[in-house]
């Protein structure tokens, strides 16, 4: 019996009973498409999360926060930072030090604590090789110049202003407490302490002037304050203070403290790829080397797990649904001995009646697994349009751009339509055995 | 054609522990040749449909071998005998099991169907065969909607269609009013001279029987009348 004559023959078979085949396929889809619905939104949550992730701007760089062998742990050095250099693909060395000290920044009538801007030494060079660019002005080119970060600007108040006023009764800033002026060229004044044994303390007043600005962050909630002093600048604190970053206790320095080493130091590649090797090859090296490789690879690990676990549930509801396909294939066998039994008889090999009701369970898996898959695109869509319309207007908050609930690849169609398949073929065989064993001469005397 | 030897069958019946055995075929022996029309005589409960359905391969032997044109079926796996059903036998039932969902055209082609015959091929056969039955204007019609006659010729005609060398007839007169009976005998023995068919034939009706060249009787599941005697 060829293929074709057999497909032309389940399909008259189940033009015998709509009703029956009508409600197994229904079930079957319904189970399908709950399948793929509730995977779909393991799915949708890790493709958002994966999609936020690309686009940080750090998705190219690797933070190495140390070197540790069995021996010793130290910090990043000079030489770490020329062998990082010389290592393929690697497109920039950043390298940044904290000064050491809580600073009270004095800027035209205007003033900034320390505990809202963090001051930080940079190798301008290789943060331009690595990216930063600048909204205004200029990269230093003297040792008392500095950048400052976007926000910079907003962290200012007018000296000795309340605090109770910096606000007005809807949580805004009251106009008079804004730095309105050009903040390029303006002249940060500062003081620098040292400290001796004896707690007495010498200090030395400083000045730099702001020549550039850098970007805004691309992410929206990233605020960057921070002034960045370059390393000449660096040098004459140090010289003051006679302690590395302007530690202002020189005299409890230890000589391994004493070298120069960097508290942030990043890598940047070109590519995500080049990062994950990188990374690996870092970490193999007993450097802490931190990508959001790493992270990458925990969340898909954390979300193939949820996956597994979603499409299990599903299953369980396919299984289910295949006890109907079970219950109406032994129906069909049944009701069709009489049959079977002359087609035996007349010569059927009993491997051709167990294909054609192999093939008839089959049949109504994939209409159900067609129709599920169809279902829950549609559910998918609804989903991702409603779902943000109701979060929204229950809790009247902006939802990110770009979230999505539920998504559906095509391998999750796959696999979908792979589990229906396998658990209506599964539930099928027995009802099929069953017919290839029908007694002709009972079915014959149609008293089965 | 067909040859049996020491062929002997018993039902076992009743549940186990308390089983008796119903003695029906006791050494069986005999031989059908090509082109014979062989008729099977003996009342009812004698055993001739049994030893029909141990040549048809519908049960298997107790003991004995079966060879039908020249090949010995008796050691057949079920699958093995459902192929040589297809490609060497023709059957004729005495309710003739036709498939009721059926058309006449469409019960006609099933065998070629499982056979694996290309469409194209099988319209032509099975038009073909249905005119030999004299039914070429009844293709669409459903079993239901023919006489008894008509639908044993139906039936002639599906064990036609594959041309087998061989035709098994289990009482195919047996729901038949005597006009139709004696067509349809008539019928048989035209297929015979016509196409060399053998027939086999089995009947408890001394009338029917007369169709056969020859005529084996059973009684009481010994063959004590016939051609070769054991
Ligand atoms: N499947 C069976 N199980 C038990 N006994 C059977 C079975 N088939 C037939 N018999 C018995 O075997 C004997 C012969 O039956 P059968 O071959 O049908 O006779 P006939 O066709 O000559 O009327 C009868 O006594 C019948 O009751
Ligand atoms: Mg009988």
């Amino acid at each position: 019996m060829t293929f074709k004559d057999k497909i032309k023959f389940v399909r008259q078979n189940m033009k015998k009973n709509r009703m029956r085949i009508f409600m197994t396929v229904l079930a079957t889809a319904m189970a399908s498409a709950f399948l793929i619905v509730l995977a779909s939104v393991g799915f949708g949550l890790h493709d958002t999360l994966l999609k936020d992730i690309m686009e940080q701007d750090t998705i190219n760089e690797i933070s190495i926060y140390g070197y540790e062998n069995e021996a010793e742990y130290r910090e990043i050095n000079d030489q770490d930072i020329s062998y990082f250099e010389t290592l393929d693909n690697v497109r920039s060395v950043t390298r940044r030090n904290y000064l050491a000290q809580a600073i009270h920044y004095q800027i035209n009538g205007f003033e900034l604590s320390n505990e809202y801007s963090e001051s930080q030494f940079v190798h301008f060079p290789s943060e331009q090789k690595a990216g930063m660019t600048l909204a205004e002005g200029d990269y230093p080119s003297k040792a008392n110049e500095v950048v400052v970060g976007y926000h910079f600007v907003d962290q200012l108040l007018p000296t000795g202003l309340d605090p109770e006023e910096v606000y007005d009764e809807q949580g805004n800033r009251n106009a008079g407490t804004l730095f309105t002026e050009d903040i390029i060229g303006q002249t940060l004044s500062f003081e620098i302490e040292k400290y001796d044994e004896d707690d007495n303390v010498e200090t030395k007043a400083f000045e730099v002037v702001v020549v550039g600005v850098t970007e805004e962050p691309s992410r929206e909630w990233a605020v960057d304050t921070t002034i960045y002093m370059s390393e000449l600048f660096q040098q004459e604190i140090e010289a003051f203070t006679e302690a590395r970053n302007g530690n202002p206790y020189a005299f409890e320095v230890t000589d391994q403290e004493a070298e120069r080493t960097y508290e942030i130091v990043k890598i940047y590649t070109h590519s995500l790829q080049q990062v994950e090797d990188l990374t690996t090859h870092l970490s193999e090296e007993n450097y802490y080397a931190y990508s959001v490789a790493n992270e990458i690879r925990q969340i898909n690990m954390l979300f193939s797990i949820a996956k597994a676990g979603l499409i299990f549930i599903g299953t369980i509801a396919v299984l289910i649904a295949s006890i109907g396909i079970f219950n109406t294939m032994t129906m069909a066998v049944t009701e069709r001995a009489p049959d079977i039994g002359i087609m035996k008889a007349i010569g059927a090999n009993p491997k051709t009646i167990k294909q054609i009701f192999l093939l008839e369970s089959t049949y109504i898996g994939m209409i159900g697994a067609l129709i599920g898959t169809a279902i829950s695109y549609l559910i998918s869509f609804a989903v991702n349009l409603g779902i943000p319309l109701i979060l929204e207007a229950v809790f009247d908050d902006q939802l990110p751009e770009g979230l999505k609930f539920s998504s559906i690849p095509w391998s999750l169609v796959a696999i979908a339509i792979t589990i229906c398949l396998v658990v209506t073929i599964i539930s099928g065989s027995r009802p099929a055995k069953k017919a290839t064993q029908i007694d002709v001469l009972k079915a014959m005397r149609r008293d089965i | 054609m067909i040859t049996v030897k020491n062929l002997s069958h018993h039902f076992e019946m009743g549940k186990k522990g308390q089983k008796t055995i119903l003695p029906v075929l006791h050494d069986i022996n005999f031989s059908v040749e090509a082109g014979e029309v062989v008729a099977i005589i003996g009342r009812s409960g004698s055993g001739k449909s049994t030893l029909l359905n141990l040549i048809s391969g519908f049960i298997r032997p107790v003991s004995g071998q079966i060879i039908i044109n020249h090949t010995e079926v008796s050691t057949f796996t079920e699958a093995q005998f459902a192929d040589f059903r297809l490609d060497q036998l023709g059957f004729i039932f005495q309710n003739f099991q036709l498939i009721p969902s059926m058309t006449a055209y469409q019960n006609v082609e099933l065998p070629l169907i499982l056979k694996g015959m290309p469409e194209k091929d099988r319209q032509a056969l099975t038009k073909q065969t249905l005119a030999r039955v004299g039914l070429g204007q009844f293709h669409n019609h459903y079993p239901s909607e023919l006489s008894g006659g008509q639908q044993q010729r139906v039936s002639i005609a599906r064990a036609l269609v594959l041309n087998p060398p061989l035709i098994l007839a289990d009482e195919p007169t047996g729901s038949l009013d005597s006009e139709t009976e004696a067509s349809l005998l008539d019928f048989i023995k035209q297929l015979n001279q016509e196409l060399g068919i053998t027939f086999l034939i089995i009947t408890h009706d001394k009338e029917v029987a007369k169709i056969g060249n020859r005529t084996i009787e059973l009684q009481d599941g010994k063959l004590i009348e016939g051609g070769q005697l054991s």
